[in-house]
Parts: C-alpha cells; structure tokens; sequence
C-alpha cells in the first residue's frame, strides 16, 4: 500500500476533473462561465507555452535576485545589529506595501519588459527569505557558539560551519514559499503591463470571454507554482538531510 | 603524585569574583591547579561550579580577580593555549559524520581548510581510544548518548591539549555507561604519551570525583568561594570498596552538606 501512497492527490485531482467534466455538461453551463475541462485542454497551444515559459523565467530571476540578497542582507543583519535595528523597518515597511501599488511603478520605471516583472517577483521574495535567514543564522545554541569559542574559530568560521548549516532548513521553509510567490509577483507585474506572459494572457483572455483560455492560464500558473515548490523540496531533502532524518 | 608541591602552577585563580547583574555567583575565590593533577570542583548545584569553569576557559569574564592559564589570561584568546573543553551536552554537528565531528578542531586551526590525510589518521586513532571504531562513517543521529559523548571525548583531545576542562561531561548518561567513560578517561590520563598537563572536572558526584581525581575542591552554597581542599592519596585503579575510599567518601559528604 505505501508505494503506491504518492498516487492518492494526482488520484483526487483527476476525479474533481471527471465531475466538473460531467457538471458542465448534464447542466449545459455556458462555456464563457465555465468550459469543462476537455474544452480548456483543447484550448492549451504552443503560445500558452511561450507565456509560460516566460513569466517562470521572469520569476525564477526574481527569486533567485531576491534569495542572494537577502542572504547577504541577513548575513550583514547578523553580524551588525546596528544595520538590523536600522534597516529592519525598512524591509518591514516594504512588506506590508501591497505588490498591486507598487507595480505600477516598476513598470514606470523599468518599462513593460522582462525587467520590470523580474523587479515584482523579487520584491515579494525578499521578505520571506530576509526574516527566515535572520532567524536560521541565530538559530546556532549559545552552546555551540561557546564550543567554537573554545576551539579558537574565527567568525568567518563560525558561519562557514556552524551559523549557515543551521540555517539552512530556516532557509529552504522560506525558499520554498518564496518561490511560489515569485510567480505571483511575475503575473502581478505583467498585469499592469505586458505583451507576454500569463498574467498577460489572464487579462487578454477575461476581456475576450475566452473562459477556456483564462483557464488555461490560470492551470499554466498552478503548475508552475507547484513545479518550483517541489524541486525545491527536492533540493532541501537533499541538502538538510539531518533534519529529515530528525523529523521522522 | 608526592611532588605536587614543586610541580609549577597550570591554572591559577586568585580573589576572583564573578557576578551576572545583582547575582554574586563566585566571591573571592583562590585556587591553584598544577602541572600533573588531576582535579574536581565538587559543590552543591547551582553553586557556581560550571562558571567556575567557563571562566578558566575564558567564555566568562570575571567581575573582580584574576585568571590565569599557562600564565596567561583566557579572556585574551586562548590561541596557542591547548585548551580543550567539554560540555555536558556533546554538542555534536548533526550534518557531519562521526570522523567530520572529531576532525572539526583541526579544521579550524588550519584557518578552515580541510583536515590532511596525516590528520585524519590521529583523528581515526583517537577513536579508537575512545572504542569508537568502526562507526566513522555514522552520524550523531545513528548513535547512542553514550557514543555521542565518547565523539565529543575524541573531539576534545585530537587537538593534543594540554589543559582538559570538563564540565560534567558524563553527567547525563547511565551509571554504568558513565562508569566505562570515567575508566577510559583514566587511563587517557594515565597515559605517560598524552600531552595532558591539567585536567579539571566540575561534578555533583561524590563517587566519580574519588575515583578519578588528584585533589577535589569543594565549593560553598552561592556566592561560591573554596570551602576545603581535599586531597586524595589514592593509586589507580582505585576500589570504591577500600577503606580508605569510603572514608574519603564520607568526609567529602559531610563537606558538601555543611551549612555554610
């Protein structure tokens, strides 16, 4: 039985698809409101393709962008509390802004390319990594600290093979939502301006009635979420491979 | 040990005074531990033993006195002292195996280059000194409290120190695992190839103070100073059962419970 554990949630998905399936068609729901679910996957090409693959570029840049700075800003907030009681606001403040304000702007800014989406989906992603890298690089026991005291280890030391391997399952938690929340971010900010991608797409499609199109975009930006967070699972099992081992 | 007089001094402490805010842990205390002794700070808990400790290690900083290992001051970096020190929990990195754990102290010496071949062969011998082969490739996880601690033993002493701190280290394990562990430390000090000069021991027992040390001190209730030095003229191995064990077990007893 437990082999065969990991076909439970595809298993549930393929039956909510079977009876929104046979729901649209015994009630003869028009399609502008809901296409069944063979109409949105007719309606899948090779351009829903392009703008997938266009706005998971645009989110992967972002994220990775937003990841290393915020580790550099967390090993910098670690090292000078000064720098974290004075910046700390700022990032704070940065978060509670709401992405929707902002993207106007960055598209000011940065113009209705690449540039101006990569600049939203990191802005969503620094937060979330910032305060949990902070958190994982302080996470090391006083304990541990002493043992290193003991052993004359520099503070480069210190971090290099204590105060980093701690943090690392404090980083993969926060990697892993800030990655789906890149692709939020991407499609934000190609919600305000883009000729691409799928939040480009989403708009187009709802403004057309193309329901199965929308759709199509909508499943397109599920997938991606889901893709990026279970590679990163993936990754973490791997490079935090204690913890697993620990949790189990 | 008839010459511990002459021997010249490893660890001295003189009028030191140690408080956190409005709490006096140690007042006025004096000691002096020489070259070749093996000793114990024997106290109620919570008597301030273990600062007593992390102070000739350096990680406190003492309110008033002062410290001095190999005539030097702790607080001033312990680099170039061979000081090793061992907590009471193993404190074991859990993303490195058992070889990785003990080679950690060369490591960082090497200014955090990887350990050489020639290192990892002192490494491996230490281990098995400490029973431990066999189990290298292991990581904390997959050992017993016993085992984890006997890492932490071999991680202590691969850097050759000559001054062992020990602050309960055994103390969280069974009797009989802890039995094994203080014999094996024994014979390390024993050992006439071992570079040890100094070992101290803070513990809450009686029984292993006796049976492992040269001269026990045994502190006071908080705010801590010396209350007696008790020497311990006995050879090893020592027999709990001798008359002149259990003698000294009773008068170390009656120490520990006076009233201050």
């Amino acid at each position: 039985m437990k082999g065969a554990r990991w076909l439970v949630p595809p298993g549930f998905i393929v039956a909510a698809l079977l009876l929104w399936e046979a729901a649209v068609r015994a009630l003869h729901v028009p399609a502008y409101l809901l296409p069944a679910p063979s109409a949105i996957l007719a309606s899948m090409d090779a351009a829903l393709f392009g703008h997938f693959a266009t706005t998971l570029g645009e989110a992967l840049a972002g994220f990775f962008l937003a990841s290393s700075l915020a580790f550099l800003a967390a090993l910098a907030f670690v090292r000078s509390p000064t720098l974290e009681r004075g910046l700390f606001p700022l990032a704070v403040t940065l978060k509670t802004t709401p992405l929707v304000a902002i993207a106007p702007l960055l598209v000011l800014w940065l113009g209705t390319g690449w540039a101006s989406k990569v600049a939203a989906a990191a802005l969503i992603c620094f937060f979330p990594v910032l305060v949990n890298a902070v958190r994982g690089l302080k996470a090391a026991d006083l304990d541990y600290r002493e043992l290193f005291r003991t052993m004359n280890a520099s503070p480069g030391q210190e971090f290099r093979k204590l105060r980093i391997p701690f943090a690392l399952p404090y980083l993969y938690s926060a990697l892993k939502v800030s990655s789906s929340l890149a692709i939020v971010g991407a499609i934000v900010g190609e919600f305000v301006g883009a000729t691409k991608g799928l939040g480009y797409l989403i708009v187009l499609s709802s403004s057309h009635l193309e329901t199965d199109v929308l759709f199509s975009a909508i499943f397109a930006a599920a997938l991606a979420g889901i893709a990026v967070f279970q590679v990163l699972g993936w990754v973490e099992r791997r490079a935090v491979f204690w913890q697993e081992a620990q949790a189990e | 040990m008839a010459s511990a007089d002459e021997a010249a001094p490893c660890i001295e402490l003189e009028a030191l005074s140690l408080r956190f805010g409005a709490l006096k842990v140690l007042e006025g205390l004096s000691l002096t531990v020489r070259e070749r002794e093996f000793v114990s700070l024997l106290g109620p808990s919570g008597c301030g033993k273990s600062t007593l400790l992390r102070a000739m290690a350096g990680l406190v900083a003492p309110s008033g006195g002062a410290v001095r290992v190999c005539g030097r001051d702790p607080r001033e970096g312990t680099q170039g002292l061979q000081l090793s020190f061992m907590f009471q929990k193993p404190l074991l990195l859990p993303w490195r195996t058992t070889l990785e754990n003990v080679l950690l102290p060369l490591e960082i010496a090497l200014g955090g280059n990887r350990a050489s071949p020639l290192d990892e062969a002192k490494a491996q011998r230490i281990l098995r000194r400490v029973r431990l082969e066999g189990f290298e490739s292991a990581y904390p996880r997959e050992l017993s409290g016993g085992m984890q601690q006997r890492v932490a033993l071999a991680r202590a002493l691969v850097s050759d120190p000559e001054i062992l701190l020990l602050d309960e280290p055994f103390g969280a394990l069974d009797e009989l695992t802890r039995d094994a562990l203080n014999e094996e430390l024994v014979r390390l000090w024993l050992d006439p190839q071992a570079p040890l000069k100094a070992v101290v021991m803070v513990t809450h027992s009686l029984h292993e103070a006796l049976a492992m040390s040269d001269r026990v001190f045994v502190l006071g209730a908080r705010p801590a100073g010396l209350r007696e030095t008790v020497e311990v003229p006995l050879a090893h191995p020592r027999r709990p059962e001798s008359a002149e064990f259990i003698r000294l077990q009773g008068r170390l007893r009656a120490l520990v419970r006076e009233p201050a």
